[in-house]
């Protein structure tokens, strides 16, 4: 028999509590789980667009705060590419729009013919092209979304456009994105001549000293506007410091809740076991091994729930991936580190419920093994 | 015996409840020789109870001293090594924890002992077979009877060689032939592991099982009588 041995009977001892606790403390954790899978996945989502793009560093508007980079004038793409350490420039306008019926989706215009196109691969017919017609190609999971194929209608924003083309992307966000060229895209938004984003391909990018070079030349060539890296920009999204921001809240609030349901249960315990733990320090045992006692339930509690938790929430972000709204816009993965974060969520939840039912025990008087029997 | 150091030595011991309205002890005197095997008899709320508290360091006096083999009485912050050292005790109702087997509660009080989990469970095994209950080892005390139970909590007072043995009216929840086995097992622990041992008890026949008597009233000891051993 170990203390741990000891702690699980204890639990087993009161199993529809525990079991309640269990379900508790599940939920909590499912939450976590779910939410953090969702925020992560949107960064990371992100991120991988800007890396599979081949871009270096942004430039944008300083004061740009909004989910996408507020529109500013075309001609800035023009002084960049006069800069010494530039290599390649292409502006683009995105912007989330409504296409057909489905929920709203990200719509990209890119420069025709800049490099942002090569990392793309054709599925079927061709990628739209400065011709003065509206036409559109979706990715291969916008396509699937939406029904069409190659020759159809598409209509984003009530406009229609010609569906010319259906690709493939190493990023889950553009699988789920519809893309047209810049002018067309400048067209339907009202946004004549005007980008939000310029990517810029630096000519030597593993150069650290290249991109801080790059930096000091925008800030002095451009004043208000401002040269970062695309992580950077993923970091300062409103969107992504939000979902980050909410999958905290999450967390802060299954250790309060996980840890209150905790507290109650090992409390009322407890005191059901006054009379057992006075038996346990009557006969040698020492304060801490008491503590160590409680805690231990605490944490197999919390640790049991968090399990469960991290199979609920997992299937829920199945269940959200094939959920219309999140599809395609959103790459959430069950990653190791994310069962590791709720793990330690679930452990972190049982600790803050057991600190004090676990003292309370062991400040129990021994003597009251003898006496009222 | 004269002239040897008593295992515990008690002088002036008071203890009062409700802010001094109920005096459980009242100036009690009592040594206790290394070996010997004292009943502690006396009517109901006279203190019995309260003196095995203190005897076995659960509780401490408000006024008096206690030394055992000569030193003080540890402090509070030391009490339950000490107890763990020096203390075994059986309790009337033989409080074994519901959720443990036999075996497993005798084990118990060596998680405070150097012993291996494999060496604790041997020797929970040896205490069983001690008390004569080998076969009810993987049983849970529920399924025990009560005279099996406190042959369990014996074992387990046992668990850590004490020398000091304390018991609490141990056959006060007993039928009269399991009483008389209980008693009988632990003239047979006194006799051949030579452990000192203090049993309370409200039965006269229990009570001519030890060497001496000890009557107590009102938090005080009234008289002594020494058997012939
Ligand atoms: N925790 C306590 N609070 C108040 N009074 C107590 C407490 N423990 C014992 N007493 C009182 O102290 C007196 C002695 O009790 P106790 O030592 O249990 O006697 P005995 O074991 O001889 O029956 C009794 O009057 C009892 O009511
Ligand atoms: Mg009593």
């Amino acid at each position: 028999m170990t203390l741990a041995g000891i702690a699980w009977r204890n639990l087993q001892a009161r199993p529809s509590r525990s079991a309640l606790t269990l379900i508790g403390i599940a939920l909590s954790v499912a939450a976590v789980v779910a939410l953090t899978a969702l925020a992560w996945g949107f960064e990371a989502s992100w991120q991988r667009a800007a890396e599979v793009r081949g871009t270096d560093a942004v430039v944008t508007r300083t004061a740009s705060q909004n989910a996408l980079p507020s529109p500013f004038d075309a001609r800035v793409a023009d002084t960049v590419r006069t800069l010494p350490q530039v290599y390649e420039v292409a502006g683009l306008l995105s912007e989330l729009m409504s296409v057909d019926d489905a929920p709203p989706m990200f719509v990209f215009g890119w420069q025709a013919d800049s490099f942002l196109w090569r990392h793309l691969k054709l599925i079927s017919g061709r990628f739209p092209i400065e011709n003065g017609h509206a036409e559109v190609a979706l990715g291969r999971l916008a396509a699937d979304m939406l029904g069409k194929h190659v020759g159809a209608t598409v209509y984003i924003d009530a406009e229609p456009f010609a569906l010319v083309g259906i690709f493939d992307s190493p990023a889950l966000v553009e699988t789920g994105a519809a893309l047209m060229t810049l002018t067309q895209m400048q067209r339907i938004t009202d946004h004549l001549n005007r980008v939000n984003l310029i990517n810029v391909r630096l000519n030597d990018a593993s150069d650290e000293t290249t991109l801080t070079q790059f930096r000091a030349a925008v800030a002095q060539a451009l004043p208000g506007y401002l040269a970062i890296t695309s992580g950077d920009l993923v970091q300062q999204n409103v969107m992504v410091r939000l979902a980050r921001a909410m999958s905290w809240a999450v967390t802060v609030l299954a250790v309060l809740i996980g840890g209150a349901g905790v507290f109650n249960t090992m409390l009322m315990s407890v005191f059901e076991r006054t009379r057992e733990i006075a038996i346990l320090l009557a006969v040698g045992w020492r304060r801490d091994r008491v503590i160590r006692m409680i805690l231990l339930e605490s944490l197999v509690l919390g640790l049991a729930g968090g399990v469960i938790g991290v199979v609920l929430g997992s299937l829920a972000v199945e269940v959200l991936l094939w959920s219309d709204m999140i599809r395609g816009r959103i790459d959430a993965q069950i990653t190791a580190g994310l069962v590791w974060y709720a793990l330690g969520v679930a452990l972190a939840l049982g600790l803050v419920g057991g600190v004090y039912p676990a003292v309370r025990a062991s400040g129990l008087k021994p003597a009251s093994a003898l006496h009222a029997e | 015996m004269m002239g040897q150091t008593p295992r515990i030595e008690a002088q002036g011991l008071t203890r009062s409840y409700d802010g001094g309205r109920i005096a459980a002890l009242r100036g009690l005197d009592l040594s206790i020789a290394a070996g010997e095997f004292i009943a502690i008899v006396g009517p109901s709320g006279c203190g019995k109870s309260t003196l095995l508290a203190m005897l076995g360091a659960l509780e401490a006096p408000q006024t008096g001293t206690l030394s055992f083999d000569g030193e003080p009485f540890p402090p509070p912050h030391r009490a339950s090594a000490f107890r763990a050292e020096h203390i075994g005790f059986v309790f009337q109702s033989f409080h074994l924890l519901p959720t443990l087997s036999a075996a497993e509660n005798v084990e118990v009080p060596m998680f405070e002992s150097t012993r291996s989990s494999r060496q604790r469970r041997e020797r929970a095994r040896m205490l069983l077979h001690l008390v004569g209950l080998d076969h009810r080892s993987n049983d849970r005390p529920s399924m025990l009877s009560g005279g099996e139970r406190q042959r369990v909590a014996i074992a387990r007072a046992l668990a850590n060689q004490p020398t000091l043995l304390l018991a609490d009216e141990p056959t006060g929840s007993l039928d009269s032939v399991n009483a008389a086995r209980v008693m009988q097992l632990f003239e047979q622990l006194h006799a051949e592991l030579g452990t000192t041992l203090v049993v309370v008890t409200h039965a006269a026949e229990v009570a001519g099982h030890a060497q001496r008597v000890v009557r107590m009233q009102d938090g005080r000891i009234i008289t002594e009588v020494e058997h012939a051993a």
